[in-house]
């Protein structure tokens, strides 16, 4: 496999400015609480709302949703899909039971034949073709939040990863305490946190310390010696007997009958009575074979404490990262309350969230920094860039932005560590952690790069098409209207008069406004005159490139 | 010895970095202040082992061998691999390099360092030891953070600026480093390739509001500007800059390190650099099955010594030896027992090494002391906690005062003498640091209360003992104890039969030692 970009054909910027600004302040605190949204539903909140659920949506899909309205565009989110197609072989011609077109997803690895990189390439440029061809859905925005949440990560075998990736899709709107159980004998994450060797005779806590600590009720203060207020070292050494006795089956296997799975051995099982600690009410677990780790679950999953933990995670993955005392309060509690009170399943939490008022806090709109895969998938569906139809040239090119998005520090299936992208935990950066020298001059170049001359990946072009995208502007005669349609857009909160000058003045330097509407006018009316095209369309390029170079393209 | 900076005392001249809580760079500054103070020259070099280095597999207590290999039979290493280091110490056999390093007197290793109520999490033990906080403190500043924040509270505003034109602190990665996040900005820049740093476009700016949305747009737009306002310098550096030395190939932790020596050879005035390995948290896999000195943790080590080795020598052949030093850390050490996985779960203490030509050469501390019937969850107890050995960095290599030290980290702070100056000789009395306590607890085992006894030369004593989880469980006494034998009662009736430690700690000297509770 090439973790390497292979768009990295590019060339930086000139231009030098050196401007200090004024050191940030403390986050404000965001007011407003669950209480469903009682502004107007308009432009700015369809387009907030689909920006932070999605990977990004079309001009025409933001105003599709405006006619809508807030409810139906949340049920359409929320609406289950049937899963999508498995990924397919793109280029291989040496995997006798894969021809070219057909998955590889149940097939058998072989002992002669090293399957592993084509079928990884595969599954990582499909993975970003789900991103890129995603409609109105919540649902690859939740799977990576599942990913980011119960991390597996250098798993060599990709029907493996497969196969754990279409758990967490499978259940990406479902229930947090079943996917929990699933996830927990699941054969990428008994080999990931060493289930697979927790035994009776020499238990492995790796599992069931983070079960604890980052899949369910999550650390607290340190309340005394081992004691962690929601759990103790104790019940990390009696959760880990529980979990004694699962295998993962499968591995890289050459026969064709073998799928991924996970097989229970009783005689690695611990037999004893576990007993947990005060934090668990001195529950004792008694043994029940290979139903064991359901107990244990549903035992942890009375905690009240799991449903704050995993709103927590949720606001933090949808609205911001800092939660006050207000948010914790007036978001957090109700939502674990709705969490609780329908039995854990998720799709009620989002619900309610999307339709709050808080959600639609005005100081908060745009106040999340895009994490690398929403910087890169975006603008390509905000321009509504084509992909090549044919098998291996689409593949290609999703493969080349896979491999970009390393870059910028993303690569999905490439979690940091088991807790996931810093961005989402690590105190007082979060988001910020996004940003760096590094992955500014990375993310520059690629915005640089798609709206200029285009990244060439064989012999397809990945380019904005800048043109076809302001002819199909309510009104592109008009300068104005032509800057706020696009700016509203592509920037979270638009721009100011300052900044609208700024851009007016890339389009038609030095002159009045009525200029444009003449250039533009001739072009449309003389489709066939290519000087006439290649200089507006030379303008707008500069234009949109100076709009993803705004420190605002960074917000979303 | 006097707790002080001995660094400072033998400058030419000593200027406190504030006054009357003023500092220094806001007031009228002397003309010849930039070329005589020569700690502006010096570099501190992190070196960040993540995921929790198993000390006892690093550094190897040679008088404990016998029972080492039986609480950890299926990982230790063949005695006769081992490359020792004096009569008690050996390294792993991979550590060729820092062994070299170590024999010509540039290394120091500090025995089992850890923090009071170990926190076994690694995203908390990293938050503690990247903010030099206690356990039971949430401190969202780093160390260093707090300490560039103390010389320059107005930071980033209006920096870089003639009198620092460069970035305070550099990690070589793409997320700047915890430790040097300060109250409103972190002062590290980070980047892979210093080649790479491409000015952006910074037109088209307006007012930021007073919203989270314009908290960040201010940290994105911040950001720009200085990874701009950097650039150039870094640039300048990077180009300037040499190598001599070879370092290994496909050695990422090694061609970082060689970014650093190039930056410092090229002039650049960054004072902390970060660069970090990963890979430590060996739960499975340690080392290879029937061949210990296979595997995951002998290659990380391998790594690391063959980078940290050629680093030394480039310094060395750059001339820039006595400017720099590099201080590794872990978030925790290792299980003293291993598990069936042919690995070890998250412990406690581990060693600390320092290198550099101004390191006061050798081991600091005693080996840790191992039991044959050691608990599953008993780590490595501690003997130094992690702020004193920050704090003395601080205070000889940065010259902050002591007093500072305590207020930046703790109050507890114990000086260690891990540096010594290097380009004068030395007039100080180094002679009492580090000697051990005259002490012994009886009865041991015991079953519900035993006396510790110990001897003091007329100093304030700090005794509390441990479980073996780390935790300090009980302070027994923090006083000014006269010269002669003393003896202290620990009541242990209520608490779990087990392994526990007593920890004497005065201003140079301490004791960390197992008692045995039966019943």
């Amino acid at each position: 496999m090439n973790r390497r970009a292979t768009l990295a054909t590019l060339l930086g910027r000139s231009s030098t400015h050196t401007k200090a600004t004024e050191q940030p302040s403390a986050p404000r605190t965001l007011l407003s609480d669950l209480s469903p949204f009682s502004g107007s539903w308009g432009y700015t909140e369809a387009a907030h709302l689909l920006r932070r659920a999605t990977f990004g949506v079309s001009n025409e899909q933001i105003k599709q949703a405006v006619t809508d309205g807030l409810d139906a565009v949340v049920e359409q989110l929320l609406a289950d899909l049937p899963m999508p197609e498995p990924p397919v072989n793109y280029f291989f011609n040496d995997d006798p039971n894969v021809p070219i077109g057909t998955t590889w997803v149940d097939k058998p690895f072989s002992r002669a034949v090293n399957f592993i990189p084509y079928r990884f390439n595969s599954l990582y440029a499909w993975t970003m073709g789900l991103l890129l061809e995603e409609g109105i859905s919540v649902r690859e925005k939740m799977t990576l939040f599942w990913h980011n949440h119960f991390v597996t990560e250098n798993i060599n075998d990709p029907r493996y990863t497969y196969n754990y990736i279409s758990l967490l899709r499978e259940n990406a709107l479902g229930n947090f305490r079943k996917l929990t159980k699933e996830v927990t004998i699941n054969p990428s994450m008994l080999r990931y946190l060493n289930g697979n060797q927790n035994t009776r005779r020499a238990p492995n806590e790796n599992y069931a310390r983070e079960l604890l600590e980052l899949f369910t009720i999550g650390k607290g203060e340190l309340a005394g010696p081992g004691d962690y207020t929601t759990f103790t070292e104790t019940d990390v050494i009696e959760i880990a007997k529980v979990l004694t006795g699962w295998v993962d089956v499968g591995y890289l296997s050459a026969d064709p009958n073998q799928q991924p799975g996970a097989f229970y051995l009783i005689n690695r099982h611990d037999l004893e009575q576990k007993q947990l600690s005060h934090r668990f009410g001195n529950t004792t677990i008694l043994n029940a074979g290979n139903r064991e780790y359901i107990n244990l679950i549903d035992i942890i999953f009375q905690q009240e404490e799991v449903a704050r933990f995993i709103c927590r995670k949720l606001y933090r993955w949808f609205v911001y990262y800092d939660i006050p005392e207000e948010v914790e309060l007036n978001v957090i509690e109700p939502l674990a309350q709705i969490l609780r009170d329908n039995n854990y399943e998720i799709k009620p939490v989002l619900r309610a969230l999307f339709k709050s008022d808080h959600f639609y806090q005005p100081g908060c709109l745009g106040c999340m920094i895009k994490n690398p895969l929403d910087f890169m998938v975006n603008i390509l569906k905000q321009m509504k860039v084509d992909f090549p139809s044919a098998l291996f040239q689409k593949y290609n090119a999703y493969s080349a932005l896979f491999g970009y998005s390393q870059n910028l520090q993303m690569l999905y299936y490439f979690p940091p560590n088991v807790a996931g992208w810093k961005a989402y935990y690590q105190e007082p950066l979060y988001y910020q952690t996004w940003i760096s020298s590094s992955t500014l001059s990375s993310r520059v170049r690629y915005t640089d790069i798609i709206s200029t001359r285009g990244a060439v990946i064989g012999n397809y072009r990945l380019r904005l098409d800048v043109l076809t995208f302001i002819n199909e502007l309510d009104n592109p005669y008009d300068i104005d209207e032509l800057l706020r349609e696009t700016t509203r857009l592509l920037l979270p909160q638009g721009v100011t008069d300052e900044q609208n000058e700024y851009l007016r003045e890339i389009l038609i330097p030095g002159l009045p406004n009525f200029e444009w509407k003449v250039e533009y006018t001739y072009y449309r009316e003389n489709p066939l005159d290519v000087d006439a095209k290649n200089s507006i369309e030379a303008k707008l390029r500069r234009l949109i490139q100076a709009i993803l170079t705004l420190a605002e393209f960074h917000l979303g | 010895m006097k707790r002080r900076n001995f660094l400072q005392a033998s400058s030419a001249v000593s200027i406190p970095f504030l006054l009357n809580g003023f500092s220094l760079s806001a007031m009228p500054k002397p003309a010849f202040f930039n070329s005589i103070n020569n700690s502006s020259d010096r570099v501190l070099v992190l070196i960040q082992l993540n995921g929790g280095n198993d000390g006892l597999n690093t550094l190897i207590p040679m008088d404990q061998y016998d029972k080492l290999a039986n609480v950890r039979s299926n990982i230790i290493l063949p005695e006769n691999s081992l490359l020792s280091l004096d009569d008690k110490l050996a390294l792993h056999p991979n550590m060729s390099g820092i062994r070299s390093v170590f024999d010509d007197a540039k290394a120091t290793f500090i025995q089992s360092v850890a923090y009071p109520n170990q926190n076994r999490s690694h995203f908390r033990s990293t938050d503690i030891w990247t903010s030099g906080s206690a356990a039971d403190v949430f401190e969202t500043t780093g160390w260093l953070g707090r300490h560039f924040g103390s010389l320059h509270p107005t930071f980033p505003t209006d920096f870089p600026n003639e009198d620092y034109p460069d970035p305070f602190a550099i990690t070589i990665d793409n997320i700047v480093s915890e430790t040097c996040q300060g109250v409103g900005s972190n002062f590290s820049m980070a980047f892979t390739d210093p080649f790479a740093l491409s000015p952006i476009d910074e037109s088209g700016q307006s007012e930021t509001p007073d919203s989270p949305y314009g908290v960040e747009l201010a940290f994105v737009r911040q950001a720009i500007a200085q990874s701009n306002a950097y650039s150039g310098t870094i640039l300048e550096a990077a180009n300037n800059g040499t190598n001599i030395a070879n370092y290994p190939t496909e050695n990422q932790l090694a061609s970082h390190l060689r970014t650093v020596a190039q930056l410092i050879s090229g002039g650049l005035g960054t004072k902390v650099y970060v660069v970090n390995i990963g890979g430590f948290d060996t739960h499975a896999g340690q080392v290879v099955a029937g061949n210990p000195q296979q595997g995951v943790h002998a290659n990380l080590l391998q790594t690391l010594s063959d980078a940290v080795e050629a680093f030394m020598r480039d310094l060395q052949q750059l001339g820039l030896d006595q400017r720099v030093i590099a201080m590794t850390f872990s978030e925790f050490g290792r299980r003293i027992r291993s598990n069936d996985s042919v690995g070890t779960d998250h412990g406690t203490a581990a060693p600390l090494m320092v290198f550099g030509s101004c390191v006061n050469p050798g081991i600091i501390g005693e080996n840790p002391e191992i039991s044959e019937d050691v608990s599953v969850q008993e780590g490595v107890a501690m003997q130094y906690d992690f702020r004193s050995i920050y704090g003395s960095i601080l205070m000889d290599w940065f010259e902050v005062p002591e007093d500072q030290v305590r207020s930046l980290l703790y109050d507890g702070f114990q000086y260690i003498p891990i540096l010594q100056p290097c380009k004068t000789t030395s007039t100080i009395d180094l002679s009492g640091f580090g000697e051990s306590i005259e002490s012994h607890n009886f009865p041991n085992p015991f079953e519900n209360w035993t006396n510790i006894a110990f001897e003091s030369k007329g100093e304030r004593m700090r005794v509390s003992v441990f479980d073996d989880l780390g935790s300090e469980i009980q302070l027994l006494s923090d006083q000014f104890f006269p010269a002669g034998e003393h003896r202290l009662r620990f009541e242990a009736h209520h608490l779990p039969a087990g392994h526990y430690y007593y920890r004497i700690q005065s201003a140079q000297r301490q004791k960390t030692k197992l008692m045995v509770k039966i019943r």
